[in-house]
């Protein structure tokens, strides 16, 4: 089944036709800002050029001239969770059923953790730190800040998983769990963790079933009190007392807990409104929340993006359509996300192998259709073992620190650390 | 209780003291006798007294394994053999044996030469260790006594390197010593047949790592080439005798190739040549893709890779030079550093593990002056890299290893317990083995129950088939025969058989036994009241009362006799044979309980 969205018909132009080869006419599609090299096609000089179209497409060649740095690693299983401890640690989980899932604290390579002259330094390979074991697949894991806990939910949703990393050996284990109030075969709860003096987990299938139990005594401190029975996507803590909802509808909220149910919601019906398209959504709401301008980026599953200010949710700033090939065959794996270290800078991915980051300061209109700054193909043409089926990504995450780099994770358990060269910057 | 013993004698965290003792069905083998690269003391080698206190060292063990060339894994062998003692036989593969007396040479250089050490193995000292050396081929049975055999298996890692089958009878140990489950460009990956062993004992110094993927290291090594080559600048690569210097080479030939470089690579001549003569010599210990290069052309023999001169090192414009050694401590790699470090476009890679005290050493240590030779101060402002290409199994290859092998039970070392105890959850876990991690010296005990072979002789089986029920497979049986013990062959046969093969004449066990009867009346009235109770009591048998007085139940014996002193006490003899045993003491309890008064 494909749906017909606008758009995909244009981008099969000459610069999307092969990973590595350079589009020659010399006439990107798009918004590219300035002729020169199309944006998503930048190669070093014509030596390299000449050395790339003569070789497969995974030559490491290609490699060079796009990536300041790339790592490549293979999982024992894929994950869906990339959640960050610190800025040198990072969790991994397995979602498969019927299986035991390993919980797996990566420590990531020192040579990214270091400024100037990394050729010094020799690890490159990741660290198992910890590491347990799972009865239950795992969709998404929190960790709960300044503690040595997590949560884990996926299905069957029945219960949140609650971890703790021991701290005489490499072990992570099972502590608590947390009975979640409605129970769905095929839903799994969404978590979100407010952390202060004692944490709280909120978590919920639906709007109505959205609490937060406290980690310690258990006991549940807030209810939405609702009937409203609308599916969750995500959920995000903003501060000690709003967090912010998503529906798989695309309708938005910020929510204060102090408070009764009384959200700022976006409207469904409003002009380039994300409700209005149909398919399923996820948002992410950037870190400058107070600041002005858009700082809510929601992604449908049709490749539409909104940017919406938190201050009126109802009234989106720009709309547009991402450079996508088909709808997502996943839904689940949606991820939008926001650069901690870069203006307007965002992420995408959950459409196919690759991940997209996005440029958003030059948006204005509504359902004009963008072009990616980058594209990370490398799940792709990277793929270890020969199968039919390309890899999807299952999800990616920005380094807290380092502004161009970012993880990423596919569903042939491949996982990569890859810090990006701005070529429109370098031009 | 049959066990196999494993103690570590050296295996430490990084670059460590390979060296395991192991005890298998009586036999005592050493598996490895490596070095500690970070040690200058007595740490450097493995304590070989813990093997024996007092006695021989040729006397205790029954075999040396070493597994590959890489020092930690051999170094310490001269030591071990000519200072310590050591006379028996020494086991590698052919590579090994090639390769294994050039880098302790090497090595023995460094200390002695460089660093001025005294009381070090010589070189005459590492001839005559390397005259105990037994080479094999892979897969090859290697018989090293009567019960002890040996078996190599496929490593990949460096040229030569193996696992090897340590087995006695029905017990076997598979050590892998260090191993890489994903191919190289020069080399394939690490085989076992699923082989069963009672222990497999494997390396784990990247158990807790995921290794980064081969391209995105060869990518990084050879943007650093290209970038220092484009900018004009000198590149040269300090490379060991053998292992990575051949797999760089095929990589930079297929860049250069692919990028139309012009800039000429050199190799320095010696070792590299020596090292790659080695290469064509053990052609079949390379990966499969390489084998068939090999056919149409040397794969060694590279287009764009050529000899080097000494004088080319003061030619202008960018090159490329490999040289020997690898740590920068003498020879050619040094003369070229000393050249060209002064110059800030040129760039050094150092593409392995370098021992401390070495300029290699020190340049990784970030130190930017050296003192050389003769007070002289060198200030290196040329680029400095790293770039590690080892090649070891991580958590994902030590699995795909255990599950190709299915062991019994896993030993781990090399490792720290504390980081490793999540992945021994996972290997018992996955594979329900138990999983050992012992620390140096610490001596892991199996139990093992061995299996005897018993052959049994059709006939005797036919005729117990003839006997009873057709045999259930789920259910034991009873079988009588006899177990015949000759030349570590067990066979079970019928008694008649084994009378007639061991030319024995039959001996005939009767037991007697007497049961004393209250009974005043003569004996013959005795042995008729005995008859008409055993007659009425074992319905099913065939119980007689022969003319001579005496009573028969089957083949048993029984004849009454008045007591010498009381007249008022009669005696049974009660005789049976010895295949006769249960109804003959169910005669006797019987007997004894008494016969029933008669009713007269």
């Amino acid at each position: 089944m494909r749906t017909e969205v606008p758009g995909y018909r244009d981008q099969r132009g000459p610069s999307h036709t092969g990973a590595n080869r350079c589009n020659k006419t010399g006439s990107p599609v798009g918004l590219a800002p300035e002729p020169g090299p199309p944006p998503t096609e930048p190669c070093c000089h014509s030596r390299v050029l000449t050395a790339l179209e003569c070789c497969a497409p995974c030559d490491i060649v290609s490699l060079s001239c796009r990536y300041q740095d790339f790592h490549a690693f293979d999982l024992s299983g894929a994950t869906r969770v990339l959640e960050w401890i610190g800025d040198k640690g990072v969790f991994v989980a397995e979602y498969e059923s019927l299986k035991k899932n390993e919980i797996l604290h990566l420590i990531l390579p020192l040579r990214l953790s270091v400024k100037e002259n990394q050729g010094l330094f020799p690890e490159r390979d990741f660290k198992v730190c910890h590491g347990g074991f799972s009865d239950t697949s795992v969709f998404d894991l929190k960790h709960v800040p300044d503690t040595r806990l997590l949560v884990t939910t996926g299905l069957p949703g029945s219960y949140l998983h609650v971890w703790q990393i021991t701290e005489d050996s490499d072990v992570i284990q099972a502590v608590s769990t947390i009975a979640v109030q409605e129970k769905e075969d095929s839903l799994w709860p969404r978590v979100a963790i407010f952390s202060s003096t004692t944490p709280g987990v909120l978590h919920g299938v639906r709007l109505s079933s959205l609490r937060v139990v406290d980690l310690e005594s258990q006991k549940t401190t807030y209810t939405s009190g609702v009937s409203d029975s609308e599916e969750l996507s995500s959920l995000q803590v903003l501060d000690t007392n709003t967090f912010a909802f998503c529906c798989a509808s695309g309708r938005l909220g910020l929510v204060d807990i102090r408070q009764k149910w009384a959200p700022s919601e976006s409207v469904s019906n409003g002009r380039g409104s994300p409700g209005a398209a149909g398919g399923r959504w996820c948002a992410e709401v950037g870190g400058k929340v107070r600041s002005p301008g858009p700082s809510v980026a929601i992604l449908g599953s049709n490749g539409q993006l909104c940017l919406l200010d938190p201050r009126d949710l109802c009234h989106p700033v720009s709309s547009v359509q991402c450079l996508v090939s088909a709808p997502s065959p996943d839904p689940e794996l949606l991820r939008v996300t926001w650069a901690p270290g870069l203006d307007n800078c965002l992420a995408i991915s959950g459409f196919d192998g690759t991940v997209q980051v996005y440029d958003t300061t030059s948006w204005d209109g509504m359902g004009s259709q963008v072009e990616p700054l980058f594209t990370h193909r490398g799940h792709i043409f990277l793929e270890g073992n020969q199968t039919d089926t390309t890899p999807l990504v299952t999800t990616h995450t920005w380094h807290p620190h380092k502004p161009r780099t970012l993880l990423s994770a596919a569903s042939d358990a491949s996982l990569h650390v890859w810090d990006w060269v701005d070529m429109h910057a370098s031009s | 209780m049959p066990e196999i013993r494993v103690t570590p004698l050296g295996a430490g965290q990084d670059v460590g003291r390979s060296c395991i003792l192991v005890s298998i069905a009586g036999k005592n083998v050493m598996l490895d006798c490596g070095m500690h690269m970070g040690f200058n003391d007595d740490r450097r080698f493995p304590d070989f007294s813990y093997i024996t206190r007092n006695g021989r060292l040729t006397d205790f063990l029954d075999c040396v394994i070493i597994s590959h060339f890489h020092l930690d894994h051999c170094g310490a062998l001269p030591y071990f053999s000519e200072m310590v003692g050591y006379d028996g036989p020494i086991y590698m593969t052919h590579p090994t044996q090639a390769i294994c007396p050039i880098l302790l040479e090497d090595y023995r250089k460094i200390a002695v030469d460089k660093k001025g050490e005294a009381n070090f193995f010589t070189s005459q000292m590492i001839k005559d260790c390397m005259k105990k050396v037994v080479a094999v081929h892979l897969h090859q049975t290697v018989q090293v006594d009567d019960e002890l055999e040996i078996k190599a298996y496929y490593a990949g890692h460096v040229l030569g390197a193996a696992m090897f089958q340590i087995k006695v009878g029905s017990e076997s140990v598979v050590y892998t010593g260090d191993y890489n489950m994903t191919p190289d460009r020069h080399l394939g990956a690490a085989w076992i047949d699923k082989c069963r062993p009672n222990l497999l004992i494997t390396e784990s110094t990247y158990a807790t790592t995921i290794r980064d993927s081969k391209r995105c290291r060869e990518r990084d090594f050879l943007k650093k080439v290209h970038e220092a080559v484009e900018r004009g600048g000198k590149v040269l690569i300090p490379v060991f005798a053998l292992g990575r210097a051949q797999e760089l080479c095929i990589l930079l030939e297929t860049f250069w190739e692919r990028m139309n470089l012009k800039a000429p690579i050199y190799f320095s001549t010696g070792l590299t040549e020596k090292a790659n003569h080695y290469y064509k010599l053990f052609i079949t210990w390379t990966n499969q893709k390489i084998r068939k290069t090999f056919v149409q052309r040397n794969m060694f023999e590279f287009k764009h890779i050529k000899a080097f001169d000494r004088a080319f090192a003061d030619n202008p414009g960018p090159m490329v030079v490999f040289a020997t050694p690898g740590m920068l401590h003498a020879g050619q790699s040094l003369q070229i550093f000393r050249k060209w470090a002064g110059n800030e476009k040129n760039m050094v890679i150092m593409p392995g593990y370098c021992v401390q005290g070495t300029v290699g050493h020190k340049i990784l240590s970030g130190q930017r002056k050296l003192e050389m030779e003769g007070r002289q101060v060198l200030e290196v402002k040329m680029q400095v890299e790293y770039m590690s290409f080892s090649a070891h199994a991580d958590a994902k290859g030590i699995m795909q290893l255990v599950g190709q092998a299915e062991p019994e039970s896993v030993l781990l070392v090399h490792g720290e317990a504390k980081k490793m105890e999540f992945l021994k959850q996972k290997i018992e876990q996955e594979f329900r083995v138990n999983c050992y991690m012992p620390a140096n010296g610490e001596t892991v005990t199996l139990p093992t129950s061995p299996s005897i072979p018993v052959g049994i002789s059709l006939g005797l089986l036919k005729r117990e088939m003839a006997q009873g029920l057709l045999p259930d497979a789920k259910k034991p049986r009873l079988l009588h025969g006899t177990l015949i013990m000759k030349d570590s062959n067990f066979r079970l046969v019928s008694s008649e058989q084994a009378l007639k093969e061991l030319g024995l004449a039959e001996h005939q066990l009767r037991f007697t036994c007497r049961v004393h009867l209250h009974d005043p009346r003569k004996e013959q009235e005795t042995a008729m009241r005995v008859y008409s109770h055993l007659k009425s009591v074992l319905k099913d048998h065939c119980v007689q009362h022969l003319p001579d007085g005496s009573v028969t139940v089957e083949s048993i014996l029984i004849q009454a006799a008045a007591h010498s002193e009381d007249p008022g006490t009669k005696v049974l003899l009660v005789s049976w044979t010895y295949q006769d045993e249960e109804l003959g003491s169910y005669l006797t309890s019987l007997l004894k309980k008494g016969l029933p008064q008669a009713s007269s």
